[in-house]
């Protein structure tokens, strides 16, 4: 498993090299090999089928485009893909092309397996990371607030309005949550 | 934690908007220190997207992406020296205004009809409109590196506006205006829409008197501009045109 999940992300580094490189070819093994990956993170943000296609189209001409933006030295690539998709989600969210309609838990709750393995395998190797550790020694509200940003891609103000706190204070509980997180997570790192 | 630190935290969540975001997207591309931070909070949270179910795109989508990726580079492959040169200058608009590469192209295609049309049969008299220069202005937003782009239209009496990397604080609008020479009462070119490129309509009167050097101001106001019957707002930037 250890062994096949290497091999997966070194293929998909090797491929985000040769589209950096001008190969347009290399756009399809990405796609192949992330699409469902990156459709989950874009659908839960935007929480509807039609704004998320919409979205995963841009993510991947976004991606032929500035494929060199891609530091193999610094990042695994699907974290980094993952982190350019949800960033494109959220600016969608936010230039206002897309109204977020609530996606009841029930549906972003994982759905029948029809992925790729490929992707299980990419996904196996950052599951036991410590973030997720590290976010269960919050309290539970600053813990949920950021998970809700995370997730979501909501805003101070948009957290305040939904939990019915002023804006400060909402600002102050997360802020003390993140001064925790960092805490916890460079005593790992 | 310092306060870059929480800054980074709070812009890589995704948390910050109106003028915050704008002041922190402005940095992570001006400040290396600053994008470092970044860095590591994108590192630290990332692993939370792999809780995310996967979800399998309809197989309608692979094949609109290729397709949407053939015409892109053919538009940029077969067509004449001219739209290679219009597209390095809004590449160059592109980085000063954090427009988009998607906005840049659509922006391309509106210029494109106009520039080539003209000029091609010399013999033919130009429509007067077409005999006034073209203009185009960039309007820096106070505190950060981003612009607006602004591009003035002869031939249709429009002005292109260009906010691609401005996201809306839910408060504030920002509106355009027209600073006659004369020294009269400024005349409103519109009311910015972030996020998008917008055609807005240039009354005929201030189209007239456009020239390389017209001054334009932007003023911050409530939300659908200014309202009537009282002052505009604080100005936030200004810009003047020069001739493209």
């Amino acid at each position: 498993m250890r062994a096949a999940s290497t091999e997966a992300r070194e293929r998909l580094k090797a491929a985000m090299l040769r589209l950096a490189a001008g190969e347009r070819a290399a756009l399809e093994d990405i796609y192949r090999a992330t699409s469902a990956k990156l459709f989950g993170i874009c659908y839960r943000i935007l929480g509807d089928e039609k704004e998320a296609e919409d979205a995963l189209q841009d993510v991947y001409l976004t991606l032929w485009r500035r494929a060199d933006r891609f530091d193999p030295a610094r990042a695994s690539p699907i974290s980094w893909l993952a982190t350019f998709a949800r960033n494109r989600a959220i600016d969608r969210l936010r230039s206002g092309k897309a109204r977020r309609s609530a996606v009841p838990e029930s549906e972003a709750a994982p759905i029948a397996d029809a992925s790729p393995l490929a992707e299980a395998m990419l996904i196996d190797a950052e599951r036991e990371a410590r973030v997720h550790g590290c976010l269960d020694t919050l309290d539970e509200t600053p813990r949920d607030a950021i998970r809700t940003a995370f997730f979501e891609g909501r805003t101070y103000a948009e957290l305040a309005e939904s939990m019915g706190v002023p804006l400060g204070t909402m600002k102050s509980w997360i802020r003390r949550g993140l001064a925790k997180l960092k805490a916890c997570m460079e005593a790992g790192e | 934690m310092t306060g870059d630190e929480l800054l980074a935290a709070e812009f890589v969540l995704g948390l910050l908007e109106g003028e915050e975001l704008l002041a922190a997207r402005a940095r992570a591309q001006s400040d290396a220190a600053f994008a470092e931070e970044i860095a590591i909070w994108q590192d630290r949270l990332a692993p939370l997207a792999d809780t995310i179910a996967p979800r399998t795109p309809r197989a309608e989508l692979w094949p609109r992406i290729e397709a949407a990726l053939a015409s892109e580079s053919e538009a940029a492959g077969s067509e004449s020296a001219k739209i290679i040169s219009l597209r390095k200058n809004l590449r160059r608009w592109q980085w000063a205004g954090g427009f988009s590469a998607a906005a840049a192209i659509v922006l391309a295609f509106l210029a494109l009809p106009q520039l080539i049309s003209p000029g091609l049969d010399t013999d033919e008299p130009l429509p007067a409109a077409v005999q006034q220069a073209r203009l185009a202005a960039t309007m820096p937003i106070e505190g950060t590196s981003l612009s607006l782009a602004l591009t003035y239209l002869p031939e249709d009496d429009s002005l292109l506006v260009g906010a691609v990397g401005l996201a809306a604080d839910g408060v504030h609008d920002h509106e355009i205006w027209f600073v006659p020479d004369s020294g009269g009462d400024l005349v409103s070119l519109g009311v910015v829409t972030p996020g998008r490129v917008v055609a807005h309509d240039v009354p005929e009167r201030v189209a007239r008197t456009l020239h390389e050097g017209s001054q334009l101001v932007l003023t911050r106001e409530p939300l659908g501009g200014k309202p009537p019957d009282t002052a505009a707002g604080p100005v936030v930037a200004e810009a003047r045109f020069t001739t493209i």
